[in-house]
């Protein structure tokens, strides 16, 4: 072996032990970051300048967000078949803008029913849409119940369907939904998947409409259909409440994760030290 | 419930309900025209996602009707035994979704290329061939020949004192007008969950799939208000469009009418499939036929239709009922007079349709 290449193998031990000492400290940190986070939060993540990527199902911003899964049960509710539902989970990734707040729902479904496709035969009398909502407080700030709310503390509710497409509803308590709207929706279906997106400014400029403008984590609940299982009205898959985290977060500054980063780095350094030094003696 | 005494009406009304409107139709006279249909389908549902259906529809009976075997597809109440209370009914009972192929497609007919384009095919119905439709089993019928039976039944929304369309909706957005009974839709509040469908037992509401609504017989109500271009007040089209005029319209707490004599004097006047306890305001006559044939043509003393299929139709009163008519027919052949004949008889239009009494 000659000089030159022993000097070479060095260098690249070198960068296998940097690359592995990399992996172990960012092995100690994730999962100190993700386990600061709680159960029930939806992480919404800043991309100044993807609104036009955002806007799209599968655009590649949302490549940069982090998905969050979510149980969904069937929803307590009077309607007949009320336990028959079929979609037991969804993933949520949320995103904003300087003015508009992204939320993509994905979820599998081997099925897709509503007549968003031209080429679609006419629907059936019987046959009902995959939908799905978003629900949120009216009032930013509240906590209303997680059935529709009530008239005190009335949801807004983002409902795409494959049939009708984004509507904004508000209700206060089952049965009372009422159209205030369209919200922006946008969806595709891959792979026996749905992606929909729904898009609102931050800003409310009406009544009743929830405005993320502050800097306060949001309510958030999901409920997904399956129209071939024929679920409609109360007959839904829904998650609990979640939150969108666009405050400081309850968890305050994380110090954790600088601890954490700092103590990594530091038996990175330690162990860099210690092999460079073995290798010279 | 409003029972009142002396000066109110006697009758059974739905809550916050001031009169009822009513119909009833004498089985007997219908000749299976469809004018009414027709009427009906001219008026209210020629397009728009409303081809397929019939608020007025006129089945064959025996037969599956339309939709395809509506009185198997559940819905209504149990009743009040069931539920053990002394009530008028028990739970509301969940029904089935008729399929598309139950009510039959629109048909679209080649009249374009026959009329117009000098083509010689026969008229018939357009790419995939039909396989049911309204009416499908038309004068099929029961028995064997000579004894062979079948008569109409026409068939609207019953504007039912308790609609079970309307508990089943969980928006509330069906609901009985409180002037008239007359149960309608609500088109801002309807979503679309089809419930109602699922929930009237007589299977009269329907799905415009283009509006994503329910839909159903109104009553007529513009023509009822006089909302027409002369502002008289008229029947609905299907009774004022029949040939031989067999429905008598009004309000069936009018005590001077024909109609409340018929259901609450008389009880000639029945309701179809009073199981379902919905509690119908559409009533009909119940149809006799000429006694049945020996194969060499002599009359027996047998009923041609046989009553406990009108039991099956029309509940344990159709004995009574038919019994009543029986004897105040004899009483005409006898030449003696009858209140009731002449009720089941009359020509006289303002004595028919009675709508202008609670004015
Ligand atoms: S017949 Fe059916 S649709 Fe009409 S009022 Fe009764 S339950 Fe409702
Ligand atoms: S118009 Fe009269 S006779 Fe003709 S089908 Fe209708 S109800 Fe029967």
């Amino acid at each position: 072996m000659s000089e030159r290449s022993s000097a070479a193998d060095g260098r690249r031990s070198l960068v296998a032990v940097a690359v592995a000492l990399t992996l172990v400290t960012v092995a100690a940190v994730v999962p100190a970051l993700v386990g600061a986070r709680p159960a029930n939060e939806v992480p919404v993540t800043e991309l100044p300048d993807a609104d036009d990527s955002l806007s799209e199902p599968t655009g590649d911003a949302w490549e940069r967000t982090p998905a969050k899964e979510i149980a969904l049960a069937s929803a307590p509710s009077g309607a007949p078949n009320a336990n028959d539902t079929s979609i037991e989970s969804v993933s949520v990734r949320a995103a904003y803008t300087d003015e508009r707040l992204f939320v993509r729902l994905s979820w599998d479904d081997p099925s897709r029913d509503g007549n968003v496709s031209p080429a679609n035969a006419t629907p059936q009398v019987n046959s009902f849409a995959d939908a799905a909502a978003v629900q949120l407080p009216a009032d930013a700030g509240a906590n209303p119940g997680i059935a529709m709310g009530s008239d005190r503390t009335p949801v807004n509710v983002w409902y795409w369907s494959g049939a009708t497409g984004g509507q904004e509803l508000l209700a206060g308590g089952p049965g009372t939904t009422t159209p205030i709207g369209s919200v922006g929706s946008n969806a595709s279906y891959e792979d026996g998947r749905w992606h929909v997106v729904y898009a609102r400014n931050r800003t409310a400029d009406a009544e009743n409409r929830t405005s993320f403008d502050g800097d306060e984590d949001v309510r958030v609940a999901f409920a997904v259909w399956n129209g071939n299982n024929s679920e409609r009205a109360g007959q839904k898959a829904v998650s609990e409440w979640q939150y969108l985290a666009l405050g400081p977060g309850p968890e305050g500054p994380p110090y954790e994760t600088i601890l954490w980063a700092v103590a990594g780095l530091a038996i990175a350094a330690v162990v860099v030290a210690t092999v460079v030094g073995v290798r010279r003696t | 419930m409003s029972t009142q005494d002396d000066d109110g009406p006697t009758v059974e009304l739905a809550d916050g309900v001031e009169h009822q409107v009513a119909m009833v139709m004498d089985l007997n006279k219908c000749i299976g025209c469809q004018s009414c249909t027709v009427a009906c389908k001219t008026l209210w549902t020629e397009g728009g996602g409303r081809e397929y259906m019939y608020w007025n529809n006129v089945e064959t009976k025996p037969g599956k009707g339309y939709p395809r075997n509506w009185e198997e597809k559940g819905g209504g109440f149990e009743s009040a035994e069931q539920a053990d209370k002394e009530d008028t009914h028990g739970e509301r009972q969940v029904g089935e979704l008729p399929s598309q192929e139950d009510w039959g497609r629109p048909w679209e007919f080649n009249h374009e290329e026959i009329f117009y384009d000098g083509s010689d095919e026969s008229l018939k119905p357009q790419g995939r061939s039909p396989e049911w439709g309204p009416n499908w089993d038309e004068d099929q019928g029961a028995g064997e020949y000579p004894n062979s039976y079948y008569f109409y039944l026409p068939r609207i929304c019953n504007h039912c004192t308790h609609p079970s369309c309307a508990e089943a909706c969980p928006r509330k957005a069906l609901y009985k007008r409180e002037e008239d009974g007359i149960v309608l839709v609500d088109q801002e509040r309807c979503r679309g969950y089809r419930y109602c469908v699922e929930g009237c037992p007589y299977n009269k509401v329907h799905f415009n799939v283009m509006k994503k609504k329910s839909e159903k017989c109104i009553f007529c109500y513009p023509r009822k208000e006089g909302e027409g271009p002369d502002d008289e007040v008229r029947p609905p089209a299907c009774a004022s469009e029949c040939p031989p005029q067999l429905r008598l319209v009004g309000f069936l707490d009018d005590e001077d009418g024909p109609i409340y004599k018929l259901v609450e004097e008389y009880e000639v006047a029945l309701r179809l499939h009073p199981e379902f306890h919905t509690e119908p305001n559409v009533y009909y006559i119940p149809p006799f036929a000429p006694p049945q044939h020996t194969e060499n043509g002599e009359t027996v003393d047998v009923e041609r239709i046989p009553r406990p299929y009108l039991e099956e139709l029309f509940g344990e009163q159709v004995h009574d009922a038919l019994d009543t008519i029986e004897r105040h027919r004899d009483r005409v052949r006898r030449g003696q007079d009858s209140e009731l004949m002449e009720l089941l008889t009359t020509k006289d239009m303002a004595k028919q349709y009675r709508l202008e009494v609670f004015e």
